[in-house]
């Protein structure tokens, strides 16, 4: 076994989701050991400290949101992905409290948790909260006037020294953007975590509110400094991001 | 009961106390005159009469109709009152199921997906390769219909965004987002909008569900419709609401599918035959309803469909 594999806890009480599930992720490469509730959770992050926590939300014992505020409480910052009821993601996504790194309805396809794993590990910082609980996100992108500053307890932007004019939808974009950087993020997946509904029809949406968003933060979409198109798949934010609480 | 609403009620009273008003005003007028020329008459001699038992009458019969009115609103309100609770009891109860459903069945189509994601795709022969993709396509649908079912029960408590919308912008978009969908290029989108003596009024609401529900009405129209036929999206305002309408020369909606075609998961019997979720209208009408408008439906099979929204300022 390559001992460089990142070790990931999954806690789901579900043993027919578990079964099939654990045996994928170690074929995507992680090393995965199972749990089906929450107090083997809390034990066996404490235990093996894993790179990575899978949670699912209804567990016996203690359930997984109780896992994830003891595990913040005692200064635990292993990265951890919330499996939660359908529409709730959405809801929890722009959190400020909860501390999970991300979050994932089920039913969702194997293939999509592994990506989020990937940007999860890639953007967790060892023993530091993740980007999803930080108050306050900057980005400096070297520019005259271009630090970008998001403040999301007083919902409020900042471009240089210039107070950004944005509608909450377009804020909520933002914030979802900037707490998910070097990510690919589908017009699904903006749908689903910032608007709540991701009916098909509403795709054009998502290309109408980035427009206003690009236009506010002066952000040329031919060479963008915030925001990149993938053409075909959705959009990225590019610039750098830091935690600065 | 408002005053407003009792205002008619107490008109109606005039013709029943009216007629007893007249001959008591006689006999006032006859006891003056007596009692003028004739000072030692008492000034009761001629009311003292029927007049006064008509009088009476009247005024009794009067009360009487007014305390009847009042009741009976008052028992109409409460039947009013009764249905609504038992429609919000209803939607509740309704809530509850699309919860529980989702639960119970999103465990075993994660198991099913996670399954699938095992499937050895290199090693299979092709027939193995067909019958796993017709699978994986089925859950995937499941899915999708498992997440819009509890998506559109949720749209009634999500709070709204609350902003000033551009109404003929909006449509101006969703006219453009349906002739460049590479499915519907080259079809024939009429934009009808007033400009004389003013433009559309804006109207406050989510400009993003607004589109997204009007965006529906046209793919509709778009899909039941054959490629030469014409869309055409117009709206008007009658100084109360702004009315929008989609009109299609589909093939109409038959009578008896009319009062369903909003339910969710109900297809027309002229629908069976296209591709959709069932949703497509549902949604439509709760996002209308959100935003206290109605949508409505004219159709003559063989002829088309126009649907109306009506969305007050």
């Amino acid at each position: 076994m390559n001992e460089t594999r990142p070790r990931v806890l999954l806690a789901d009480d579900e043993a027919a989701i578990t079964a099939n599930l654990a045996p994928f992720l170690e074929r995507s490469g992680f090393a995965t050991s199972v749990v089906s509730d929450g107090q083997a959770a809390l034990d066996q992050a404490h235990a093996i400290s894993p790179d990575l926590i899978i949670l699912d939300v209804l567990m016996p014992l203690l359930d997984g949101r109780e896992v994830l505020r003891r595990l913040r409480r005692s200064g635990n910052w292993t990265p951890i992905i919330l499996l939660t009821q359908v529409g709730e993601a959405s809801e929890r996504a722009l959190a400020l409290e909860e501390g999970a790194d991300d979050y994932l309805n089920k039913p969702f396809e194997p293939h999509e948790l592994v990506a989020r794993m990937h940007a999860v590990l890639r953007r967790a910082r060892p023993g530091q909260p993740p980007l999803a609980s930080a108050w306050r996100l900057v980005c400096d992108t070297g520019g005259q006037g271009s630090r970008l500053v998001l403040d999301r307890r007083a919902r409020r932007a900042t471009l240089g020294d210039q107070t950004l004019t944005l509608t909450p939808k377009a804020f909520a974009l933002l914030e979802y953007l900037m707490t998910h950087p070097d990510e690919l993020l589908t017009r699904d997946r903006l749908l689903d975590a910032v608007w709540g509904w991701d009916y098909p029809a509403g795709t054009r949406t998502v290309d109408t509110r980035m427009a206003e968003l690009r236009r506010s933060l002066k952000d040329d979409p031919v060479l963008p400094r915030f925001i990149e198109t993938i053409p075909g798949e959705g959009y990225r934010f590019i610039a750098a991001v830091r935690n600065s609480s | 009961m408002k005053p407003s609403t009792l205002r008619p009620h107490l008109a109606a009273t005039i013709p029943i106390y009216l007629p007893t008003v007249i001959p008591f005003m006689v006999g006032l007028a006859a006891d003056i005159l007596l009692h003028a020329f004739l000072p030692a008459t008492p000034i009761l001699i001629v009311r003292a009469d029927f007049s006064m038992v008509l009088f009476l009458a009247g005024c009794l019969a009067s009360l009487i109709y007014l305390v009847s009115i009042l009741t009976r609103q008052g028992s109409e309100n409460h039947a009013r009152q009764i249905l609504l609770e038992t429609q919000q009891a209803q939607d509740e109860t309704r809530r509850r199921f699309y919860r529980r459903l989702d639960h119970e069945i999103k465990n075993p189509l994660t198991a099913i997906r996670a399954a699938l994601a095992n499937f050895p795709e290199a090693a299979s022969s092709p027939e193995q390769l067909r019958v796993f993709r017709d699978v994986q396509h089925q859950v995937d649908r499941l899915s999708r219909l498992v997440s819009d079912l509890r998506k559109l029960a949720e749209l009634e408590e999500r709070p709204l965004e609350k902003l000033p919308v551009d109404l003929a912008n909006l449509l101006e978009e969703v006219a453009e987002t349906a002739r460049t969908h590479p499915v519907y290029s080259g079809r024939n989108i009429q934009l009808v909008l007033p400009k004389v003596p003013w433009p559309l009024s804006p109207i406050i609401g989510d400009p993003d569900l607004l589109g997204l529900a009007f965006y529906n009405l046209v793919d509709n129209a778009l899909k039941f419709t054959g490629p030469e036929s014409p869309i055409e999206i117009r709206a008007m305002e009658d100084g109360r609401s702004l009315l929008i309408e989609v009109a299609d020369t589909g093939p109409g909606i038959p009578p008896d599918d009319l009062p369903r075609i909003f339910e969710e998961l109900y297809r027309g019997t002229n629908a069976r035959g296209f591709e959709g979720s069932g949703l497509g209208l549902a949604l439509v009408q709760r996002v209308v309803a959100r935003h206290g408008g109605t949508v409505s439906v004219r159709s003559r099979p063989g002829r088309g469909s126009v649907f109306t929204v009506r969305l007050p300022f």
